[in-house]
């Protein structure tokens, strides 16, 4: 691997590339240089592999064929690409969705039956107030039991899924003008399974040719993974593992814990992990760590299960997605628990090198020859420490002279759902989103920027991400994260009050010391991108920054994107009216010149919201600030200092 | 040391020179021509009366090229016999240079048409750089241009006073343009391209008068119908320079009559460009190929043999390649079938709405001529093929094709190169 | 002297090697780029299929090359030194004489800029572009 240093702004992450290298394991660093140069194709979007008449291309300097066997140029075909990732993106977030609700049918299933084997899951009603509020939702009689609340609830929720007509109960939660827009164009969504079918369908061979069309199609799939499933994730989760508060936590390699037996927890969903962190103080566990000289269990995260159990919990962060290879470098890791999402293939690999023990626990995402423990609800704890065991007796394995953990750590506080932002901002007894209205009205907060997504290593690992964010709130425009995002700054330490003083403006800066919340904001996992819409939605409701979510001083980014879930989010946030700024690459449109003009410009005037790529942090900053600005000049608010 | 003197100073005589020292760098090289100062670029005229290309880049080498080669040049020296006998030549200022190997480079002239007023101020031949630069200083004042003659000097004359924003309508005797290069079908597209760009042509007529009072004021045509101009450009083809040779004794047809080591009939003087009738690939005969490419391969390959070499020249070919406003053509071999003529087989393709036009002459299982018209990529391969006489008999339905090129082929090349290990 | 030459049984035929070219050769150097500069960099070799098989191919830089006798405007030259045939792009008038003289069909017109195209081998470069494109290796860079 060349240049090493320019890999990450991340010194933890550096110092264990350097060990990686030392120890002759490849990281996604080397494997990206093994790939370049990457295909110019591939890249640009024309690449047509629908059909067995193709693949076909289309060449991109317009000397070669300008369309594919079956007739379809750039347009169409990078389109129909675009759109089958929407579909992938949206369906890898319903899914969750859809394991999180059949949770809750779990639940009420328990409170009917009462048999003794159902109790040995574990799971609770957490956020019982949180149950009724959203069960009012979908108009269930709250005044039922909770036994019959939740078994209606789970059963409206799962419904959600499979139905084929009318809209998605959670789209209520937009503005009425935002409907309107949606309804107009016929994207509202109407049942989450059948938008991502519908699209799906519409890209095979001979189906849709008419690019706009496919994209519109796109956005109504990915309205259903923001206002559906991912949303359904969000809530049903705060429901069963109880909503997140600020917490305080610690980031970066460094929270793993030389004399301990470290477990990390890795991918997407929190239900197994959170019996994880219920196991971890298992008496019979401990004793048996201790046994074997270590003085404790150390649980950490990467990645999104990574934030779940830290806004609950206040588990440490490992590290964010690139960061997964190298928490097995650091030597330490006793097992690695995976579930779905953003779990490298590679790590099977890199595990192989080192003791660490690879555990897969969804019958969705495994590996050949890897320890397979299959997670069962209903048997929730049980699992959970059959996987600790297999951890902790792996300590014993452990080879002192190849550990070395970097000692970087750093604070941070999370847990700010759309709840306790406006908890937080109008104080204990005055709950409402006021204050936070007018904090922008007048300037003090210029606006709002959520800034989520990946990490690629096509960018210098977390550059991007805390380069633009210090911009931003150096503008006093305060950002809300989540993802791998949210821990890529909080790692260079953006997300303590105190960063407040250092780098936010005047106006951030006064509103952040006075309610003591750090001037970023840390939401949750990347399905909790659906609290920045629910959010949203209730700045508008609160009044006096217009009346639909595209009129609010705010936009999106995500600058170190990679999945094919990021490029959902964008197109949830762009059909909900939002600017949103694709860094670290754009997608693979540009070899269609309409279709990209379509995303980046003709989108506006359709949906409010637009894309835009760019790939320097500090010109995001100013286009999203920009933005901002020609928002607050339409809404006739004050410019800011 | 031995002599080498070489008439003409152009692509057929710098090739030779450079063929010449290749193996031999002590003995005397002399060059005569009647043209002014170093080689230049005989087919630049063109664009430079278009103002395509500066006056600086029309040189064909540069000006230290003589030095460097230790070669004495004689300019503005008009050969007048040869003694083939005491192997002498004599000049037009009388003075003599004797030879060891000579070789008669003398090139074309242009054919003057037999119209009358022809010789008026205001009308041009078009073949040399002074010809070019007497035209461009007639142009102030010029409003419209009649250029005799629908061949590739006539129209790139033609093209080049458009591009000067000159009124430039030609006058094409026979039934098409380009008759010499190209078929009906392509000529006509040629035709609508040139007329897209606002050239007339005027096809099946010839000028009968040229009118004037010393200077060119109308072009009277074979129909009496009368176009006002004040430049004429005749672009009516040029015939060898045989003269000198016929007057020595040297057997002469068309043009100079060479054998496959580019002598002529006698034993110490070779032949090269465009005064040499050599034997046509494509054509199965003797031909006078006047064209840049051959006069540089025949210059090469007789200079390697009055310096002793043992070269076989295969023969020429009648080819051209040019583009006119965008719209590139390739001639290669034979571009018609003559009536009457047995065994031969043509195929083409033709999509006017993009002037993109391919068609394949065929005798038996050889290639022996190809028109292209707007695509031209591969026409290489495709020269390739009739110069090398490759059978075509294992690709033959596939030499249409777009993507017919080197890699359909390579089984057939006799040389097998080194490119796919 | 290194020359290219092409290992066809590696070749799949992606033509990641003719994206490459075109970049390398842009005044960016960058894919995205390039693609919106105004005069749009073009390919200097491609692959083409025959048999089964495909077939990248380049300029061979010929030691008696024909396009180099065919360029009536001087501006192609055989650089004995560096055995490379040069082209002076101030020179070419576009005549498209080199296309029609080569041998492999190695050079290719740019219609827009009048120039051919053709392999340079990547001179501004430590080696061709091409051979790190190449995602099977089917690019050889070896010594004639």
């Amino acid at each position: 691997m060349s240049k090493i240093e320019k890999k990450s702004i991340d010194l933890a992450v550096l110092e264990t590339l350097k060990k990686a290298q030392d120890d002759n394991v490849k990281t996604c660093w080397d494997r990206l240089e093994a790939q370049g140069p990457q295909c110019g194709f591939g890249q640009l979007g024309v690449c047509c592999t629908v059909c067995s008449m193709g693949p076909c291309r289309i060449d991109p300097f317009g000397e070669g064929a300008q369309t594919g066997v079956c007739g379809a140029d750039a347009d169409t075909i990078t389109a129909r690409n675009l759109a089958r990732k929407i579909a992938v993106g949206a369906s890898a977030h319903s899914d969750h969705g859809r394991d999180v609700a059949l949770t809750l049918a779990l639940l009420a299933q328990k409170h009917a039956h009462a048999d003794k084997s159902a109790h040995s899951h574990g799971y609770e009603i957490l956020d019982p107030e949180k149950l009724k509020k959203l069960a009012s939702e979908f108009g269930i009689d709250i005044t039922k039991s909770q036994e019959e609340i939740v078994k209606e609830l789970s059963k409206k929720l799962l419904e959600e899924f499979g139905k084929q007509e009318g809209e998605l109960n959670f789209t209520k939660r937009a503005p009425e003008k935002r409907r309107q827009i949606w309804k107009k164009l016929n994207i509202i969504p109407r049942g989450i399974d059948r938008e991502v079918v519908e699209l799906l369908h519409t890209t095979t061979m001979g189906v849709d040719n008419d690019y706009k069309n496919i994209i519109n199609n796109g956005m109504r799939c990915a309205l259903s993974d923001g206002w559906g499933g991912s949303m359904i994730a969000t809530d049903v989760q705060d429901v069963i593992l109880g909503s997140p508060q600020p917490i305080r936590g610690k980031v970066n390699l460094g929270v793993l814990k030389e004399n301990y037996v470290n477990i990390v927890v890795h991918g997407h969903e929190p239900i197994l992990s959170e019996m994880t962190v219920k196991a971890a103080s298992d008496s019979e566990l401990l004793k048996l760590a201790k046994s074997l000289g270590a003085q404790g269990i150390n649980l950490a995260g990467i990645c999104c299960t990574a934030n779940e159990v830290l806004m609950r919990h206040g588990i440490p962060v490992a590290g964010n997605f690139l960061q997964q290879e190298l928490a097995i470098v650091t030597g330490a890791v006793e097992l690695m628990m995976v579930d779905v999402q953003c779990i490298m293939p590679a790590l099977k690999e890199v595990a192989s090198c080192y003791h660490t023990k690879l555990v897969t626990t969804s019958s969705k995402a495994r590996f050949p020859g890897v320890t397979h423990v299959e997670f069962e609800v209903h048997d929730a704890y049980e699992t959970a420490k059959k996987i600790i065991k297999i951890g902790v007796e792996n300590f014993a394995n452990r080879k002192k002279d190849r550990v070395n953990i970097p000692k970087h750590e750093m604070d941070l506080v999370a847990g700010f759902t759309k709840e306790v932002i406006f908890n937080m901002l109008g104080g204990r007894y005055r709950a409402s989103y006021r204050p936070l209205n007018e904090a922008i009205i007048a300037g003090k907060i210029r606006g709002l920027a959520g800034v989520v997504g990946c990490n690629n290593p096509k960018v210098q690992h977390d550059y991007f991400h805390t380069a633009l964010v210090k911009e931003l709130i150096k503008n006093d425009v305060l950002v809300l994260q989540t993802g791998c995002a949210a821990i890529a700054c909080a790692k260079q330490g953006l997300l303590i009050p105190e960063a407040a003083k250092t780098y936010a403006g005047k106006g951030l800066q006064e509103i952040c010391e006075a309610v003591g919340i750090p001037p970023v904001l840390h939401l949750g996992s990347c399905v909790d991108n659906s609290r920045i819409l629910t959010a949203a939605s209730r700045i508008i409701e609160e009044g006096g920054l217009g009346e639909d979510l595209s009129d609010i001083p705010a936009a999106g980014c995500a600058p170190e994107w990679m999945s094919e879930k990021a490029i959902t989010i964008g197109f949830y946030f762009v059909a909900s009216g939002v600017y949103t700024i694709f860094g670290g690459g754009p997608f693979s449109v540009l070899g269609s010149q309409n279709v990209t003009d379509y995303l980046t410009k003709g989108l506006e005037s359709v949906v409010g919201g637009r894309f835009e790529f760019c790939d320097d942090p500090l010109k995001m900053a100013e286009l999203m600030i920009a933005h901002i600005d020609k928002k607050r000049a339409a809404l006739k608010l004050k410019t800011t200092c | 040391m031995k002599q080498y003197l070489i008439i003409g100073n152009s692509a057929a005589g710098i090739s030779a020179v450079e063929a010449i020292r290749k193996d031999d760098k002590s003995s005397k090289v002399t060059v005569v021509s009647d043209e002014e100062g170093q080689a230049y670029c005989r087919c630049l005229i063109s664009y430079y009366l278009a103002g395509d290309v500066r006056a600086d880049k029309i040189f064909y080498r540069p000006e230290s090229f003589y030095r460097e080669n230790n070669v004495q040049l004689f300019s503005n020296k008009r050969v007048t016999g040869i003694d083939v006998k005491k192997n002498l030549v004599t000049c037009a200022d009388n003075s003599q240079l004797n030879y060891d190997s000579l070789l008669i480079s003398t090139g074309a002239s242009a054919i003057v048409p037999d119209v009358k007023g022809i010789n008026q101020k205001g009308v041009f031949v078009f073949r040399t750089i002074n010809d070019a630069k007497g035209i461009e200083s007639s142009l102030p004042g010029v409003k419209t241009a009649c250029v005799l003659g629908g061949g590739l000097v006539g129209l790139k004359a033609a093209y080049a006073l458009r591009k000067r924003k000159l009124d430039v309508k030609i006058i094409v005797k026979s039934k098409q343009i380009l008759s010499q290069m190209l078929d009906n079908v392509a000529a006509g597209l040629v035709q609508k391209r040139l007329e897209s760009y606002g050239i007339e042509v005027i096809i099946g007529q010839d000028a009968a008068e040229i009118i004037g009072d010393g200077k060119v004021k109308a072009v009277k045509l074979t129909d009496n119908k009368e176009i006002q101009c004040s430049l004429v450009v005749a672009g009516r083809g040029v015939s060898p320079n045989i003269d000198l040779a016929k007057a020595a004794g040297i057997k002469v047809n068309k043009g100079i009559i060479a054998d496959s080591a580019l002598r002529t009939s006698a034993a110490n003087i070779f032949c090269a460009g465009d005064v040499s009738e050599t034997y046509d690939l494509a054509l199965g005969d003797f031909a006078v190929n006047a064209l840049w490419t051959m006069a540089v391969e025949q210059g090469k390959a007789s200079g390697m043999n009055m310096s002793g070499g043992k070269v076989d020249y295969p023969g020429s070919i009648g080819m051209n390649a040019t583009e006119f406003f965008s719209l590139p053509i390739v001639s290669l071999g034979i571009n018609k079938i003559k009536e009457g003529a047995q065994g031969y087989e043509q195929s083409q393709t033709l999509d006017a709405k993009n002037s993109i036009y391919k068609k394949i002459i065929l005798k038996g299982n050889f290639l022996v001529g190809a028109v292209l018209i707007g695509n031209i990529k591969n026409s290489g391969v495709l020269l390739r093929l009739i110069r090398e006489r490759i059978n075509v008999s294992l690709f033959k339905d596939e030499l249409l094709d777009e993507n017919f090129g080197f890699a359909r082929i390579i089984d057939s090349v006799k040389e097998r190169e080194r490119i796919y290990v | 002297m290194k020359q290219l030459y092409y290992k066809i049984k590696k070749c799949l035929g992606c033509k990641s090697c003719e994206i490459v070219c075109a970049v390398a050769h842009s005044a960016s150097g960058d894919l995205f780029k390039a693609l919106k500069e105004e005069v749009l960099s073009l390919p200097r070799k491609k692959v083409s299929f025959a048999k089964g098989n495909n077939y990248p191919l380049s300029c061979r830089h010929c030691q008696e090359p024909k396009c180099v006798d065919a360029c009536m405007a001087a501006a192609l030259k055989y650089d004995t030194e560096k055995k490379l045939v040069v082209h002076d792009k101030t020179r070419c008038v576009g005549c498209w004489m080199c296309i029609m003289s080569c041998p492999y069909g190695a050079i290719w017109p740019d219609a827009k800029v009048k120039i051919p195209l053709r392999c340079d081998k990547c001179q501004d470069k430590e080696e061709p572009s091409c051979l790190k494109a190449c995602p099977t290796g089917a690019v050889a860079w070896e010594e004639v």
